[in-house]
């Protein structure tokens, strides 16, 4: 269940962004915007930060192909 | 040479350089083909002919001295109007920075034409790299080569048209969530979507700083690995760019794949294609195995999850880099661009950080999983055909956000993950449209994804069709 509507979208955009968007770009922009609150709430459930700090672009060299290539 | 234009990047390279052909001859069919063609693939936002024709000059004066030339001498190219190129026009498909010339040339087009590769000009692209269809509402749509009234696929649609079209041998794309092989797919050619930081970014206009990349399209993939040569590689320019050394990509084209494990995900990957997709990805399946490669079926993590926190980091980035044209000139973007761009100002922070958080998390995950008992995995690139542009949402209305996830359902997981990606067609639905299947490894694996790629088009023939289109 995700509370995003167009009156926390028109909030957010007059407040830290300086425009006021119509009435039915905030509604369009709420919808986008509730499946993304929702899955993002169910996968911070399980973020643990202990491995923190970490470099992903260390990672991508890390995970390489091993064979450095056939 | 009447046909010149049919031959692919390679061999026609190699023509330029034998003296069988001047890389002037080759460059005024191109621009002949570019103008004639304009009109109904739309491919181009600006063409550069005279520029085009003067570095083909030059070209074919070094030959004629002896002088070594490069890989890619005299043979005509254009580029997802993206690329910067210092003092020049550089679009990036939008009204916005329609008139705007950078004060920095991208290393990509600055390797290419070191290598003596003829720049043809600025190709269309959706504005501002974003959307997977090939819709412009500032330059036009660009049209799908195989069916005029079908979409070419996004967001580098004209570097798909102008390759499938005939028109250039080969092209730039960037590939953010599958603006490469998407466009590749949907057009009936290559796409090379390198591992993130493999290829500089220097010079290309952002949309995001995590998932941008830059790769080849081509006819074949040993044209894709043979541009990829060039402009692989670390560049002091980018900090972001691998300091690991570059495989030999075209040399791989000509390994043997026999014993390689190819990966078929159980799930996800497959589960919403069309039936057509499903049939020519069977007989690419029972193609590799009959070349030697072990198939195996295999567990993939979660995906969908991947794909929202993908969206809401992309778009984070996205609006960071947008946020003052979106306050102060918010009329001058297309509806459906300017939709996805802002919808990542209202993600808070901690989201942001969450998904990049676990960017490194999935990428151990996969390769500790999917990636641990297979070389590559196979996928169809996209789970449908190119869609006709009157059967799409293209406004920003409500059913966009479902639209751009089924085109890019299979691409964005990848683009997430930071994996090199290969496309390549593989048949033809019974409307005409090309069908491709994507190929995608561990980190920097992308010579062997070219052996594999070069492998499957040995046997095959799709990559030399031709559009009726394209038959001026």
């Amino acid at each position: 269940m995700s509370e995003i509507n167009d009156s926390f979208v028109k909030l957010i955009s007059s407040v830290w962004h300086r425009f006021t968007p119509s009435n039915s770009d905030a509604s369009t922009l709420a919808d986008m915007l509730k499946p993304m609150d929702i899955a993002g709430e169910e996968v911070a459930e399980n973020i643990e930060f202990d491995d923190e700090p970490s470099d992903f672009n260390a990672a991508l060299e890390e995970l390489a192909e091993k064979t450095g290539g056939i | 040479m009447n046909e010149i234009f049919k031959l692919d990047l390679c061999k026609v390279a190699d023509l330029i350089k034998k003296r069988e052909v001047s890389a002037i001859e080759v460059t005024q069919t191109a621009i002949k083909r570019a103008e004639g063609l304009q009109p109904s693939l739309n491919a181009f936002i600006r063409l550069d002919a005279a520029e085009a024709l003067e570095a083909a000059s030059e070209i074919d004066k070094k030959i004629k001295r002896g002088e070594t030339v490069g890989s890619l001498a005299g043979v005509p190219l254009a580029h997802k109007d993206i690329f910067y190129r210092k003092g020049k026009l550089t679009t990036c498909g939008s009204k916005i920075r329609s008139q705007f010339k950078s004060n920095r040339t991208s290393t990509s087009f600055q390797r290419l034409s070191n290598a003596g590769a003829v720049y043809l000009g600025g190709l269309n692209m959706s504005e501002f790299a974003v959307g997977p269809i090939g819709n412009n509402i500032h330059y036009g749509d660009c049209n799908n080569p195989w069916n005029l009234d079908h979409a070419s696929g996004g967001s580098s649609s004209g570097s798909g048209a102008a390759v499938a079209g005939r028109i250039v041998y080969g092209a730039l794309g960037s590939d953010t969530g599958g603006s490469i092989r998407i466009p590749s797919a949907m057009s009936g050619v290559v796409g090379l979507k390198p591992t993130q930081n493999r290829v500089s970014r220097y010079g290309l206009m952002p949309l995001s700083f995590s998932f941008d990349c830059s790769g080849p399209m081509a006819r074949t993939v040993r044209d894709a690995a043979r541009v990829l040569d060039v402009i692989a590689g670390h560049d002091p320019k980018d900090p972001t760019s691998s300091q690991r050394p570059k495989d030999n990509y075209e040399g791989a084209c000509d390994k043997s794949i026999a014993g390689l494990k190819i990966g078929i995900p159980k799930t996800y990957f497959y589960d919403e294609i069309d039936t057509e997709v499903g049939v020519a990805l069977d007989l690419v399946q029972q193609q590799y195995s009959d070349l030697g490669a072990e198939i195996d079926f295999v567990d993939v993590p979660d995906h969908n999850h991947m794909n929202l926190i993908w969206a809401a980091a992309l778009a984070a980035e996205a609006s960071t880099i947008h946020r003052k044209w979106l306050r102060d000139r918010p009329d001058e973007y297309g509806p459906m661009v300017k939709r996805r761009i802002e919808f990542g100002l209202y993600q808070p922070a901690t989201r942001y950080l969450e998904a990049m958080t676990l960017r490194e998390k999935y990428l151990r995950e996969y390769c500790k999983t999917a990636l641990a008992n297979c070389d590559v995995l196979l996928t169809p690139t996209l789970p449908v055909t190119a869609p006709a542009y009157n059967d799409l949402d293209v406004g920003g209305g409500k059913n966009m956000p479902d639209l751009v996830l089924k085109l890019s359902r299979n691409t964005r997981p990848i683009s997430y993950l930071g994996l090199p990606a290969l496309s390549v067609p593989c048949g033809f639905s019974k409307l005409g449209l090309p069908i491709a299947f994507q190929l995608f490894g561990r980190p920097f694996s992308e010579a062997q994804l070219c052996s594999l790629g070069a492998a499957y088009q040995n046997i095959t023939e799709w990559h030399h069709r031709v559009p009726d289109t394209a038959l001026l």
